[in-house]
């Protein structure tokens, strides 16, 4: 994962009016659709509203101008646990339908239900609008910016300090991560080489694991007797400057947020007839 | 080894915001902890050991059938910093991370994902290791079993809040991840006491002899 570190944050650099935006729009919206998309019930209301969120992320994915393979990777990277569990869901039943009817029958007794096959389509419909709003805010917005814009939307002190300052080392030891793999494959040595005894293997790894950890608590001792030099104490804190948001980070809210909170009301009030 | 990052929308909104409420306890209580034992001027020391751990967790471990996986690390954590606090807060700064920046959990779940992988990982972890250590008289094989332990009751914690959010069954979840889990669990202890190996043999000072590991 921390390979791909490099990739998102470069995506974060290019020039877009959605990478120009504050990210604590950004952060607003993005938590937003989260919260909507998971707060609506497991049932059939989740296809309108989240294709209607699907189509609003195309929107704002388009306005970024990123590549939807660089939306297709990222995915791809988060997909495998999540989509282990979506297949699961048409072999088994689970409580939210009262019935189930059989439309496949396999070996060994395992039956392929449609009610489960439609709440494993809900599963995926909900775990994709979810991911794909993440993958939106982390790939239009540099990690400092996020951590900034959490500051001023009232992360904690405690959190926007020890935040910034794993962050920070986050590519340094993203950079090691690198360069300790390039050692290792210059030594022609690869944990998939099943040539090379299996508890070797494990041996050299643990050897990798051991030695980065010391190397970030090293690091870390260097870090904190360097804060110590420049004053750092126990009332510091990460200085983030006051920034009001703009006039377009306001537009961009009033156009996005009435989609997000009003879709998954209207969808429910039209499918219980109140409307 | 980390198959237990929850995504959203596997469990309700309701049933996360518990989660949540749990996880602040225990993150609030790792904070307390950061400020008496290691006197928050040290918090520093920890963020940077936090990005290490996500380092470590990005080493790939080959799985005998083909397959991948990654260490959690909370024993690790745990142990070699003396208190499963310290497992909560690294694990808490690293989940955070992989949620907001890689989609790797998720916003709504982070709660339960600090839960299983820095309370129940760290807490696991650092006690068995306490009692394995007492019997055993021998760090490595403690660190062993207790890395093991940790990995397995972290996913059957998993399993259990999925058939609780209804959408994975108990009886299936238990067998599949407990099963899968104990299997590479035995990995994530293998790395986990030839690491703490390494660490007591280069630096042993980084490590508590009270409360850590002792040789």
């Amino acid at each position: 994962m921390i390979e791909d570190l490099f990739f998102i944050e470069k995506q974060t650099y290019r020039k877009s009016p959605l990478h120009d935006l504050d990210a604590r729009a950004k952060i607003i919206l993005s938590f937003a659709a989260i919260i909507a998309m998971v707060a609506v019930p497991y049932s059939p209301l989740v296809f309108p509203v989240g294709g209607t969120f699907f189509l609003l992320f195309v929107i704002l994915w388009g306005l970024s101008r990123l590549s939807p393979l660089v939306y297709a990777g990222r995915i791809l990277m988060v997909l495998p646990f999540g989509l282990f569990i979506i297949i699961v869901q048409v072999f088994v039943q689970n409580p939210y339908y009262p019935a189930f009817t059989a439309i496949a029958d396999l070996p060994f007794g395992i039956h392929v239900y449609r009610e489960s096959v439609e709440f494993a389509t809900i599963l995926l419909v909900k775990f994709l609008v979810c991911i794909s709003f993440i993958v939106l805010l982390s790939s239009t917005t540099r990690v400092q910016d996020l951590l900034e814009g959490a500051g001023r939307l009232g992360l904690p002190a405690e959190f926007t300090l020890t935040l910034g300052m794993m962050i920070r080392y986050i590519f340094v030891f993203g950079y090691i991560y690198r360069k300790v793999n390039e050692s290792l494959a210059a030594r022609c040595f690869s944990p998939f080489d099943s040539r090379l005894p299996y508890r070797y293997r494990l041996r050299t790894l643990a050897y990798t694991v051991g030695t980065l950890f010391i190397r970030s608590y090293e690091q870390g001792e260097r870090t904190f007797m360097a804060m110590l030099c420049r004053g750092y104490g126990r009332e510091s804190h990460l200085y983030i400057r006051k920034k009001p948001m703009g006039r377009g980070d306001y537009l961009f809210l009033a156009t996005c947020l009435p989609v997000v909170i009003c879709t998954p009301v209207i969808a429910w009030l039209l499918s219980s007839g109140l409307v | 080894m980390i198959v237990v990052h929850i995504p959203d929308a596997f469990i309700p909104l309701p049933q996360a915001a518990v989660y949540w409420i749990i996880a602040l306890i225990f993150i609030a209580l790792a904070l307390r902890w950061a400020r008496a034992e290691m006197r928050e001027e040290k918090v520093p020391l920890v963020a940077v050991l936090a990005a290490g751990i996500f380092a470590i967790q990005a080493v790939n471990v080959p799985i005998p059938w083909g397959t991948s996986g990654h260490m959690m690390g909370a024993a690790l954590a745990a142990v070699v910093l003396g208190s499963p606090f310290a497992a909560v807060f690294v694990l808490t700064l690293v989940l955070i991370v992989q949620g907001v920046l890689f989609g790797d959990g998720g916003i709504t779940v982070m709660g339960a994902n600090i839960i299983n992988m820095g309370v129940v990982g760290g807490f696991v972890g650092y006690y068995s290791y306490q009692g394995l250590n007492r019997v055993f008289k021998n760090p490595y094989p403690s660190a062993f079993v207790a890395a093991w332990f940790s990995l397995l009751v972290a996913a059957l914690v998993c399993a259990v809040e999925m058939a609780i959010a209804g959408t994975f069954p108990l009886g299936l979840g238990l067998f599949s991840m407990g099963l899968y889990h104990a299997v590479i669990g035995v990995i994530e202890g293998a790395i986990t006491a030839a690491a703490l190996y390494l660490i007591f043999t280069a630096r042993p000072d980084l490590i508590s002899t009270s409360e850590g590991v002792t040789a």
